[in-house]
């Protein structure tokens, strides 16, 4: 076997196996299939060994399709848990430099052809195709010292070690599901939307996915590893200047610069000061309702007006195009799942209104004591009803909302700016009925007012001396 | 990558079945020299029905697939690959030739990302082959959009009228407004009636186009589109398929 040589180059990765040229097809649509990178302690692994588990490649019929199983483990010093998958997804590209093999996909999905052009060049063996393989490994990730790899052909034993595979997967989702801005020390830039939005400079964090929806943290990752210099680009996060809003240098001179000078500021977590840019083509929009010192959200496949009378399109026209607007902000679905989700401005406790569709499809994410206080259309179609139904279920925004994130109280809640006679007369009115029986639930559902506000008004006829 | 060549017309001309013609043609005589991919851009034709292909699943769902897939793959799933192993299921491996479908366009939302995949995945596929034959719109939206490489041959199918090879001029003013790169514009006419040959060829030539092919009207086709067979089947001595033998040998194949 020392005589073949194959042909190794990255121009081989697109190269696709047709039907004519296959000699043996692994996994894919028809048949079981899967790879597996897994670190291993160091004198666990018996360096650039392959071991074969079922029917050697030269028995195989031509033009068949076998169960396959790949087992790749890899040690050294360097090497975590962490880099598993990150090793396991490099699968897709090294495989394919190999002329005559192509793999398709990932885990369990896994879909490779073996050429008959490898059996022109006299392969017979497992042990020859990827002996190479663990060559390119370690030359293009150079913190792997030992690697040993283990083929499985036996569909038995295929079934066993892909049950065994899944149970990884799982636990690596769950991780990856668990990942938050705090533990990553790169960001990733997306000007993708910039032929659309100029001066749009989306940021791409665990927390916070691309405004668009489509682009998450891993796939910004993903991106930027093939091309640094393309659309997605990784921004070094280095310290925040402010972890609650999320403020951090290298964004704000991200910012500074994809936006051409436009802006020198950008939040991650709050839509009041320096929010994110807004794209073109934003999954959901939130506005803020001056009225109830509260945030609206509707998604794009709400077509009715919001209870500040506009519609989604509206809203998405004036702030989209790549501006940043206070008091309105394009977000992606899955940022409301997030615990930042505007976490410097109350998150979910700020939070007045939702188009129903939103709140349903978004309702993991929901805080679930402010599930029931968060109005939809059913419950609110103007600010005048968005207000009775706040009063009624006491919501945070009433009375001041403390933030989740670190106790601060950041609003004072509702407090008439004006308290004209016409409120004056309406409190008097209601106090000669009662007898100065005050009951707060009669006074929100019919005088519209807080507690807070009606003491305000009180307060005003005591000064007026109409009140002792 | 090989030669690109597109063929589009206005519905009616018989744009799918020249483009399946084309194929058969191709297919049938050229001793496997080149490897096909067919690519049926148009969501109102039907070319892989033509070819006697049996068409599943399009690009356009594979596309909707990766679209939807954060909210159900694992969170680190390459979505690039992920697009690349979906085309590859979708793609129909027939006899001396490959066919994607495009299928239907994008639903709302924003597929900038998505699609970047998409060309980012059809250059890596188009590089296998040595010839693709595009069956597309006259708006040729596919290309605006970049999915689908630049071409080296526009193809337009006319019917014989002075105002059918008007479209001619249209789809160049198109592909102007996108900036679609092409080396050569050609025209087909087909379901030309007898005698009216010359005419046809010097309303071509006032307005600047130029015609590889008159397909006179051909009874033996009529009936394959009558029943809908595919036109692979089409006989040999069949004027339609003589026809291509001239076509073919303008194209350089």
């Amino acid at each position: 076997m020392a005589d073949i040589k194959l042909d190794i180059s990255p121009m081989y990765e697109g190269e696709r196996i047709r039907k004519d040229d296959l000699w043996v097809e692994l996994g894919g649509p028809k048949a079981d299939g899967f790879e597996l990178s897994l670190s291993a302690p160091m004198d666990e692994i018996q360096d650039g060994r392959v071991t074969v588990i079922g029917p050697e490649l030269k028995d195989i019929k031509e033009g068949s399709t076998i169960p396959f199983g790949m087992i790749f483990k890899v040690g050294g010093e360097k090497i975590e848990k962490d880099l598993e998958s990150i090793i396991e997804r490099r699968n897709h590209a090294l495989l394919s430099y190999i002329s005559g093999l192509m793999h398709l996909n990932q885990r369990y999905d896994i879909w490779m052809r073996v050429g008959k052009s490898l059996a022109k060049k006299g392969v017979t063996s497992w042990k020859e195709i990827f002996t190479p393989i663990i060559d390119l490994y370690k030359a293009e990730m150079p913190f792997i010292e030992k690697m040993e790899i283990t083929i499985i052909t036996d569909p038995a034993k295929v079934k066993e070690e892909l049950a065994k595979a899944m149970a990884v997967y799982k636990t690596r989702d769950e991780r990856a599901k668990g990942l938050h801005d705090e533990d990553v020390d790169v960001f990733y830039g997306c000007t993708l939307c910039q032929a659309f939005a100029p001066t749009s400079a989306c940021v791409v964090t665990p927390d916070r996915p691309s405004l668009c929806g489509a682009i998450t943290w891993f796939d910004g990752r993903a991106a930027a590893k093939v091309d640094p210099e393309g659309p997605q680009f990784p921004i070094p996060k280095g310290t925040a200047m402010d972890a609650v809003s999320g403020e951090y240098e290298a964004i704000n001179e991200m910012a500074s610069k994809r936006s051409g000078g436009e802006y020198s500021r950008m939040l991650l977590y709050t839509f009041f000061d320096a929010p994110h840019t807004s794209c073109g083509c934003f999954e959901t929009i939130g506005f803020y309702m001056p009225e109830v010192d509260g945030i609206g959200l509707a998604d794009r496949d709400f077509k009715g007006a919001t209870p500040n009378g506009l519609p989604f399109s509206t809203m998405a026209g004036q702030t989209g195009g790549g501006k940043q607007v206070v008091g309105f902000l394009g977000m992606g679905i899955l940022y409301y799942l997030s615990p930042k989700f505007l976490q410097a401005d109350g998150g979910w406790r700020r939070i007045a209104w939702m188009s129903k569709g939103l709140k349903e499809r978004v309702k993991a994410g929901i805080d679930e004591d402010m599930m029931a206080k968060i109005a939809t259309e059913d419950d609110a179609k103007d600010i005048a009803a968005l207000k009775s139904f706040l009063l009624k279920v006491d919501h945070p925004v009433v009375n001041g909302v403390t933030r989740k994130v670190d106790g601060k109280k950041i609003t004072e809640g509702w407090v008439l700016e004006d308290i004209s006679d016409e409120i004056k007369e309406k409190v008097l009115a209601y106090i000669e009925k009662t007898g100065g029986d005050i009951n707060i639930d009669t006074v929100k559902s019919e005088m519209a007012l807080s507690e807070n506000q009606f003491m305000q008004v009180v307060e005003a006829l005591q000064a007026d001396g109409v009140l002792e | 990558m090989g030669k690109v060549i597109a063929v589009t017309g206005k519905g009616g001309t018989g744009k799918t079945a020249v483009t399946a013609m084309l194929i058969r043609y191709l297919v049938k005589n050229s001793g496997k020299k080149y490897r096909i991919l067919a690519i049926d851009a148009d969501p109102d034709a039907n070319l892989a029905d033509a070819l006697g292909a049996k068409a599943g699943k399009t690009i356009g769902d594979m596309r909707e697939f990766v679209q939807q897939s954060r909210f159900t793959a694992s969170p680190d799933t390459d979505k690039q690959a992920l697009l690349e192993a979906k085309l590859f299921e979708i793609l129909l491996e027939e006899e001396g030739y490959d066919l994607l479908v495009m299928g239907k366009p994008e639903g709302s939302g924003c597929y900038c990302f998505v699609n970047n995949l998409l060309r980012a995945v059809m250059d890596k596929t188009t590089a296998n082959y040595d010839l693709i034959i595009i069956d597309t719109p006259a708006g040729l939206e596919h290309f605006s959009r970049k999915t689908i490489p630049d071409l080296d041959d526009l193809i337009v199918v006319t019917d014989e009228s002075r105002r059918g090879l008007t479209t001619g001029e249209r789809i160049r003013d198109t592909a102007r407004e996108i900036e679609l790169q092409y080396k050569n514009l050609y025209v087909i006419v087909n379901k030309v009636t007898a005698g009216s040959k010359d005419k046809v060829l010097e309303n071509a030539k006032g307005i600047d186009l130029l015609v590889i092919g008159t397909i006179p009207y051909d009874e033996s086709l009529a009936k394959f589109d009558l029943v809908g067979d595919p036109l692979m089947g089409l006989p040999d001595e069949s004027p339609a398929v003589q026809e291509m033998t001239q076509i073919v040998g303008k194209l350089g194949l």
